[in-house]
């Protein structure tokens, strides 16, 4: 786990990825239980899935994911707090001073004039 | 010379509103309730073709699915839109409940992963609907969180609501429970498989599409 602001967050974790989760301080108990059920397998596979959901093709960037609206129990186990989706229409986003961003409207294709 | 201007006037002026863009009715529901049924009911009656798949499996339809320019006719008056089926909106997804239903483990997890991406992508097109059919089983206790929801994020968008109470067929339907439900909405009961009361619902989509 990297703390804001990291320089991992920027050039990567040393496994070499930089795709990372957005914890709140308050949730971090919950969420180390949660993934301390998890193989490694799972964590690739969930990884891997995440992607696909909201379509990150470029692997070169830092990716900071805050995943609140959608809670991946285990691989193809998803909790979606629909409320909160519709409330805040952007499902992730994140990275303070950040590099990227990444908001669902502009992933998602919208045809405006169909 | 005069009747004959106004006339072409009368006739120009309503062709240019209704070309003015493509009315879009969205179909929209927990899974299994019946949205591809409907669509495919609309668009066999009215242009001799289904819209999609449907199966006893949840989450059969994980992508938007759309039908262009049906129109539908009651009497003199018609009707165009763009029918937008949606993939169903649901709270928890679980790969093992499909499991549960003879499928295997890893089509199972494609499924779960899949129809995930489908409740975000029905949640992000809402803003583009003129107006929603919301398809609800009338088997089911309709007091869930995702009929609240939905329904309550339409009204606060200001879209036209049409909440249709399917399988009106089935012995264990309670069309009333829905109305309890929702009780200052338009709702009305059919079966999109038996086509039980579906001029009724034709007339009523003219009313909600204005």
């Amino acid at each position: 786990m990297y703390p804001d602001g990291s320089e991992e967050l920027l050039k990567g974790c040393e496994c070499g990825s930089k795709f990372f989760f957005f914890i709140k301080k308050e949730k971090l108990n919950e969420v180390e239980e949660l993934v301390s059920n998890l193989t490694t397998k799972d964590k690739t596979e969930i990884e891997k899935d995440v992607k696909d959901i909201i379509g990150i093709k470029n692997e070169d960037k830092p990716v900071v994911l805050d995943l609140e609206s959608i809670k991946i129990l285990k691989p193809g186990q998803y909790e979606i707090d629909v409320v909160k989706l519709l409330k805040d229409k952007m499902l992730i986003y994140r990275l303070e001073d950040g590099k990227y961003i990444i908001d669902l409207n502009s992933t998602f294709k919208k045809e405006k004039d169909l | 010379m005069i009747t004959k201007f106004k006339d072409f006037i009368n006739n120009l002026l309503p062709n240019l509103f209704s070309k003015k863009k493509n009315i879009k009715l969205g179909i929209y529901g927990p899974p299994n309730a019946g949205k591809t049924s409907l669509a495919n009911k609309i668009c066999e009656d009215w242009l001799g073709e289904p819209l999609g798949n449907v199966s006893v499996i949840p989450h059969e339809t994980r992508e938007i699915q759309i039908k262009e320019k049906v129109t539908i006719k009651s009497g003199r008056k018609s009707l165009t839109f763009n029918l937008i089926d949606t993939p169903g909106i649901a709270t928890k997804i679980d790969y093992e409940d499909f499991v549960k239903l003879k499928m295997k483990k890893n089509l199972a997890k494609k499924r779960a992963k899949e129809a995930t991406k489908g409740v975000i992508e029905s949640i992000k097109w809402l803003d583009n609907m003129d107006a929603v059919l919301v398809v609800l089983d009338s088997t089911k206790n309709p007091y869930s969180q995702v009929n609240l929801t939905i329904i309550g994020n339409l009204v606060a968008r200001d879209i036209p609501v049409l909440i249709v109470g399917n399988k009106i067929d089935l012995k264990k339907s309670n069309l009333k429970k829905i109305e309890d439900a929702f009780p200052q909405y338009n709702v009305l009961g059919l079966s999109a498989t038996k086509g039980h009361n579906i001029d009724d619902f034709y007339k009523s989509l003219f009313k909600l599409v204005k």
